[in-house]
């Protein structure tokens, strides 16, 4: 019987950690926070930016980016728990 | 500072030469080093691994800038460090082929950047104004690349290699487009090392 369970479960478990780590991937978009940055600085460029908004904005993306690193790295090495 | 490393901004047919400049981790100087028929442009820095700072990857372009005023250069991405002369010459020996070929296909030209970008509250029929400067450019230049629109902003982000000698008119068309468009900011930038007409892999280091 225990075995049967665990046939039935295990499935069902992998497709919910795939679906949990392709979630994660999503909420932590590197691409997406990359041309954010690009963003910031072609806004700055063209003068629609302050010098002081520009550089908070690149602080709060570049921290952005570096935990969105840090999580795709743990995904890929699957060092991150899941709950499901 | 100790000598760990031999960063490489580009890499141009032999010429022996030395550039004060504000290099890669604050250095003063780059120079040549010679394989053959070429020649690479370094600095000695302290280390393999650069960091990638706004400070670095300015040092990197600028001096390929002044690399690119007076000679063709096939420029390196951000990162190039060798450990020592001899690693960087089998570099180049392996390289050599493609090096050769890549310079004569930038050889006495340019690259150019022009972003257009929709000011706020301005809608334009972007499909038409794309259209209209690719009419008006590109046979000015000898090659285009198409850039990522990395903004919902961006109506066009597009890399020109034009010859040096074409560089004039190409200006002036760029001008013309920025009279024609009230509701575009034009950012026209360069010249530039020809960074997006070249492609070179380079492997360990």
């Amino acid at each position: 019987m225990f075995l049967l369970d665990d046939l039935f479960v295990r499935p069902f478990i992998s497709i919910i950690d795939a679906l949990h780590a392709m979630a994660l991937e999503e909420l932590y978009d590197v691409e997406g926070i990359r041309d954010a940055l690009k963003e910031n600085q072609l806004l700055y460029e063209i003068g629609e930016l302050d010098e002081e908004t520009y550089r908070e904005r690149k602080e709060t993306l570049e921290e952005e980016l570096r935990v969105a690193r840090e999580v795709h790295e743990q995904v890929r090495n699957k060092t991150i728990e899941v709950n499901a | 500072m100790t000598t760990d490393a031999l960063y490489t901004y580009g890499v141009i047919e032999r010429e022996d030469a030395e550039f004060d400049v504000n290099g890669v981790e604050g250095v003063d100087r780059a120079y040549t080093v010679d394989y053959r028929t070429l020649s690479a442009i370094v600095s000695e820095i302290g280390t393999v691994e650069p960091e990638e700072t706004d400070e670095n990857s300015r040092a990197h372009d600028d001096v390929l800038q002044t690399v690119i005023e007076e000679r063709t250069v096939v420029p390196m991405r951000f990162g190039m460090a060798f450990k020592n002369e001899a690693t960087l010459k089998s570099v180049l020996r392996g390289a050599r082929p493609a090096f050769t070929r890549a310079l004569r296909e930038v050889d006495g030209a340019l690259e150019l950047g022009l972003k257009l970008v929709e000011r706020e509250e301005a809608t334009v029929d972007r499909e038409a104004v794309r259209e209209d400067v690719a009419d008006r450019l590109d046979h000015r230049a000898r090659s285009v690349v198409e850039n990522d629109l990395f903004s919902d902003r961006l109506v066009l982000n597009r890399s020109y290699l034009v010859d040096r000698s074409a560089r004039e008119r190409f200006d002036d068309a760029v001008a013309g487009i920025e009279e024609d468009y009230d509701d575009l900011i034009v950012q026209y930038t360069g010249p530039w090392a020809p960074y997006n007409f070249v492609d070179i892999e380079i492997g360990g280091q």
